[in-house]
């Protein structure tokens, strides 16, 4: 097989620093310290890990770079996505210089999406996601903006820079259905307005049937996983295991020599 | 046995860190730095980076070290280039126009066709027999990257593909550029690091 593979992404929501729990971006449960579930993600073969960090922007606190310097002392050895309060580019190459390997951005599509460009110029569109928070009303596709908690139609210049490449992925996050168990909602993929294969789909994504059939549709490179992770020792394996005849990496695919034995 | 020094060229770009936790894991000493007279007490340079082509080699010669480089490289001393850093040893990039690189490495680096990132976890095709990468079997090592090196076959090490064929791994002497992330390729991706080191320190 010489095909890229389809990845698995272990999503880690941080509020104050905590790592929780998410459900339809309104509640929280904690879950403990975000070094111990990332370095979990990273024994287990996650394909990348996304760490969220949801209070930032709506406190204007710009990234949580205290965070990433406790991950940094890590070594992890899985690529670090990182999104949360980016409110320029020069915060976005900071995000970088921390410890990611690259960042997510959500509301500054909103805020200054010339920013989020010349962040993309600057650390190359390959580093740069685009997180769009949907939800369907009435078959229209509609764009949180979770710091209003508003919808709005997708503004025609980021369905533009999407579409042009500006990106080099963008993040669809169901987030009505995020933490509920096999609550991802499908109409999403086919209401997006953009013709691409470069699509990552997060929010309700628990079973692995469902994430079998993200995966197989030709727009999606990645699915995102978040609090279903934590539910049980090894669950990236777990997943992988049922994924059987798609282009993924093997469950069984030790981070390095610290990592657990995978599940018989 | 004194273990081996490894310099990272620190000129402001990408994630350094995480190169010098790995190779620190791996047993080296690292010296992150920017002077040339840290860099040249080490017995291997690292070139890392993330980022654009032309303000990356304009960092490097804000900093005086493009020349320092190219000395170095000239008088047979391992240098090993990462993602952009393999980039940046080539004679020209095309990315925002036509910019001078390093000239360590004959070749060009080009955007890969049809607007397409090469992200994510791709296997490689070894190409000759070069025994710093025999060890290479079937897994897959971590890419994001949007343009790639275009040079003579003779130089290519790997190859990858994305619609295309391009070189992954490439040699020039005791210059190695490596356009994957070994440093987050985990297990896969650390012992192509440990060998590629040992085997440039030690030829």
């Amino acid at each position: 097989m010489t095909e890229l593979r389809k990845r698995v992404i272990g999503v880690v929501t941080v509020l104050d620093g905590w790592a929780v729990q998410s459900f339809g971006y309104a509640r929280q449960l904690p879950l403990g310290k975000p070094e111990c579930v990332v370095e979990n993600l990273d024994r287990w073969g996650a394909d990348e890990i996304l760490v969220l960090a949801i209070d930032r922007s709506r406190r204007n606190l710009g990234p949580d770079l205290a965070t990433l310097a406790r991950l940094a002392t890590l070594n992890l050895g899985t690529p670090l996505i990182y999104g949360g309060g980016i409110r320029s580019a020069a915060e976005g190459v900071a995000v970088v210089q921390a410890g990611a390997d690259r960042v997510c951005v959500d509301a500054l599509l909103r805020d200054d999406l010339p920013a989020a460009l010349n962040l993309a110029g600057q650390l190359g569109a390959q580093a740069v996601i685009a997180a769009l928070p949907l939800s369907l009303d009435a078959g229209e596709l509609r764009w949180r903006d979770y710091r209003r908690e508003a919808d709005t139609p997708l503004h025609p210049d980021v369905i533009a820079a999407v579409a042009g490449g500006q990106f080099s992925e963008a993040l669809l996050i169901d987030w009505r259905h995020e933490g509920r168990p096999g609550g991802f909602d499908p109409g999403l993929l086919s209401a997006f307005p953009v013709q691409t294969d470069r699509l990552i789909l997060f929010g309700g994504l628990s079973e692995t049937e469902q994430i079998a059939t993200a995966l197989a549709h030709p727009a999606v490179t990645a699915v995102g996983v978040g609090n279903f992770l934590n539910y049980r020792e090894h669950a990236v394996q777990s997943f992988k295991s049922g994924l059987g005849g798609l282009p993924v990496r093997p469950p069984r695919h030790p981070a390095d020599p610290r990592s657990c034995p995978s599940p018989s | 046995m004194s273990r081996l020094g490894i310099g990272i060229v620190d000129y402001g770009v990408g994630n350094l860190t995480s190169v010098g936790r790995t190779l620190y894991a791996l047993g080296y000493r690292c010296k992150i730095s920017s002077r040339p007279e840290d860099l040249d007490a080490q017995d291997l340079l690292v070139l890392p980076g993330v980022g654009a082509f032309p303000p990356a080699m304009a960092a490097l010669e804000a900093r005086g070290l493009t020349g320092y480089l190219r000395d170095r490289a000239a008088a047979g001393r391992p240098l090993l280039g990462i993602c952009l850093g393999m980039q940046l040893l080539a004679e020209s990039s095309t990315e925002y126009g036509l910019t001078a690189g390093l000239g360590l490495i004959r070749g060009r680096v080009c955007a890969l066709p049809s607007l397409r990132s090469h992200i994510g976890w791709n296997q490689i095709a070894l190409a000759g027999d070069d025994p710093l990468f025999s060890a290479v079997g079937d897994e897959t090592f971590y890419f994001n990257h949007s343009f790639a090196l275009e040079c003579a076959p003779g130089l290519v090490r790997a190859t990858a593909t994305l619609r295309t064929t391009f070189p992954v791994i490439v040699r020039q002497g005791a210059v190695i550029g490596i356009q994957f992330h070994p440093e987050k390729s985990q297990l896969a991706g650390r012992n192509l690091l440990r060998n590629v080191i040992h085997g440039l320190c030690h030829d």
